[in-house]
């Protein structure tokens, strides 16, 4: 049972690395990263009825070992250090027109240099590692003290340090309410979404430290300001790609922060879409549940939000299954789904019925009634 | 002298000011988690150290503070020893004063 507890929340980790070392290989290789995210909706797609639980005893403790799972997270920061490296020495290759030839690495087989093809396969497979991976940076931050500066610095590898404190301070605290930018309203789509949660997390955040610092009397132009600290921690990703690949290396690293930023609001679209909280405590009502057997593995139960965000201090490993509103299927197929507007109102509409009929209170009817 | 070898306490004891509430805390769980498991009707929130619901007064003990309280607490609230007891890890046993009746 331990091992199979703490296995099963290995397959994100082991996927980076085959991404990398399908980037490291080269040649068709580079799209390994893409290939497997087309694999995962597939298998998500085909499990979407298997549910499973987190497996803990009656305490909540998990069969799982703790300190391995509680590792893992922390391990996969220079595991996307690693994939960042590995596209940047793509990039360089690219950009110094180096000759492609089979060479030899310790007896494995492995281009050297790369095509522009393959190189977009690099690309685009590290922002959608990158995206996956962010949900590492968000258990960190509702760890402790040292998880939060592990998570800063895994969301700012995307170009996204300002996350961590605008979902803890902001999505935690205004979930399913207008002064929550992470919660879509009914009507928007992914895209809209996207563009407007992240800004809006950002401006938060700034918003956030100047309040802060202010309140110590200091000005908000101050080294001690951790919005821009965030930023900050974000410039060696930008060096390596400037030194890799000048313009280009640039143009790469902007798409891989933009697909890994589209997926992490991907999720906080999907994780609360149209639902609506005019007062009092978070409770389970105000999050989707997607809880099929591969979403829980893959997104380390990131999916059973309705548990998260009403007991936000409770690790990956103990949130359990709390019957609030579900969807019914996978992240992956879901996501799918959103990516089409039309598509997605079309199936999102009988859920919001049911959540307005068994779930809402009077107060949220009345808020709901505005978007019809 | 070799202090630093000796094993810490698994748990602390916490005394509320002004009552016979008394609580342990086991190393690695919160000041909150940990009063709500002893039947303390603490009042909280959010619980991930956002909302100030269930902030309190430390009166005697040492912390480890898990999130910065600035974002909550003001200034003032913070030199008069206010704390978030969804973020407190204990260093010792603690006396604290709580308002229940907010």
């Amino acid at each position: 049972m331990k091992f199979y507890v703490n296995a099963r929340y290995l397959i994100v980790p082991t996927m980076s690395i085959i991404a990398i070392l399908g980037i490291l290989i080269g040649g068709a290789y580079a799209w390994v990263g893409v290939a497997l995210f087309g694999l995962n909706t597939v298998i998500d797609t085909l499990t979407k009825d298997i549910h499973l639980p987190a497996d803990f005893d009656d305490q909540g403790e998990s069969y799982g070992t703790k300190a391995f799972q509680y590792g893992v997270m922390y391990f996969m920061l220079p595991v996307f250090i690693a994939l960042q490296i590995a596209l940047a020495y793509r990039i360089f290759q690219f950009t110094a027109a180096t000759p492609l030839q089979v060479d030899l690495f310790y007896g494995i087989a492995y281009q050297s240099g790369i095509n522009g093809i393959n190189l977009i396969g690099a690309v685009l497979s590290s922002g959608l590692w990158a995206g996956l991976g962010i949900i590492y940076g968000h258990e960190l931050s509702h760890n402790k003290k040292e998880g939060f500066l592990a998570s800063r610095l895994i969301m700012a590898l995307s170009g996204a340090s300002h996350f961590t404190y605008a979902h803890v301070y902001n999505h935690h605290l205004d979930l399913g309410h207008e002064d929550d930018p992470a919660t879509a309203p009914r009507g928007r789509n992914i895209y809209a979404h996207a563009w407007l949660s992240h800004m809006g997390q950002s401006r938060f955040s700034y918003n956030l430290e100047e309040g802060r610092l202010n309140k110590q009397g200091k000005s908000t132009l101050n080294a001690d300001n951790r919005w821009i600290l965030g930023y900050l921690y974000s410039l060696p990703s930008l060096v390596l790609f400037v030194w890799a690949g000048g313009l280009i290396g640039v143009a790469a690293l902007f798409v891989v922060w933009v697909i890994a930023n589209f997926l992490l609001e991907a999720l906080n679209f999907m994780g609360h879409y149209g639902l609506i909280r005019t007062q009092g405590a978070v409770e389970h009502r105000h999050s989707w549940d997607n809880d099929s057997v591969f979403t829980s593995w893959f997104f380390i139960e990131i999916g059973r939000q309705c548990d998260h965000h009403v007991r936000g201090e409770t690790y990956f490993w103990e949130l359990d299954d709390v019957e609030g509103p579900n969807y019914g299927i996978g992240y992956f197929s879901l996501f799918v789904i959103t990516l089409v507007p039309a598509l997605f109102r079309r199936y999102v509409e009988k859920h919001l019925v049911n959540w307005d009929e068994s779930y809402a209170t009077d107060d949220e009817l009345a808020v709901a009634a505005k978007f019809s | 002298m070799f202090k630093i070898f000796k094993p810490s306490p698994t748990s602390y004891q916490v005394k509320l000011a002004g009552s016979d509430t008394e609580f342990s805390v086991q190393r690695g769980e919160s000041l909150l988690s940990s009063a709500l498991s002893a039947g303390v009707q603490w009042p909280f929130k959010c619980k991930v150290g956002s909302c100030g619901t269930c902030k309190c007064q430390l009166l005697e003990g040492k912390i480890k503070p898990q999130l910065d309280f600035s974002y909550v607490l003001d200034g003032s609230e913070i030199q008069q020893g206010y704390i978030l007891a969804c973020q407190t890890m204990l260093k010792s046993d603690l006396l604290v004063s709580l308002n229940l009746d907010e």
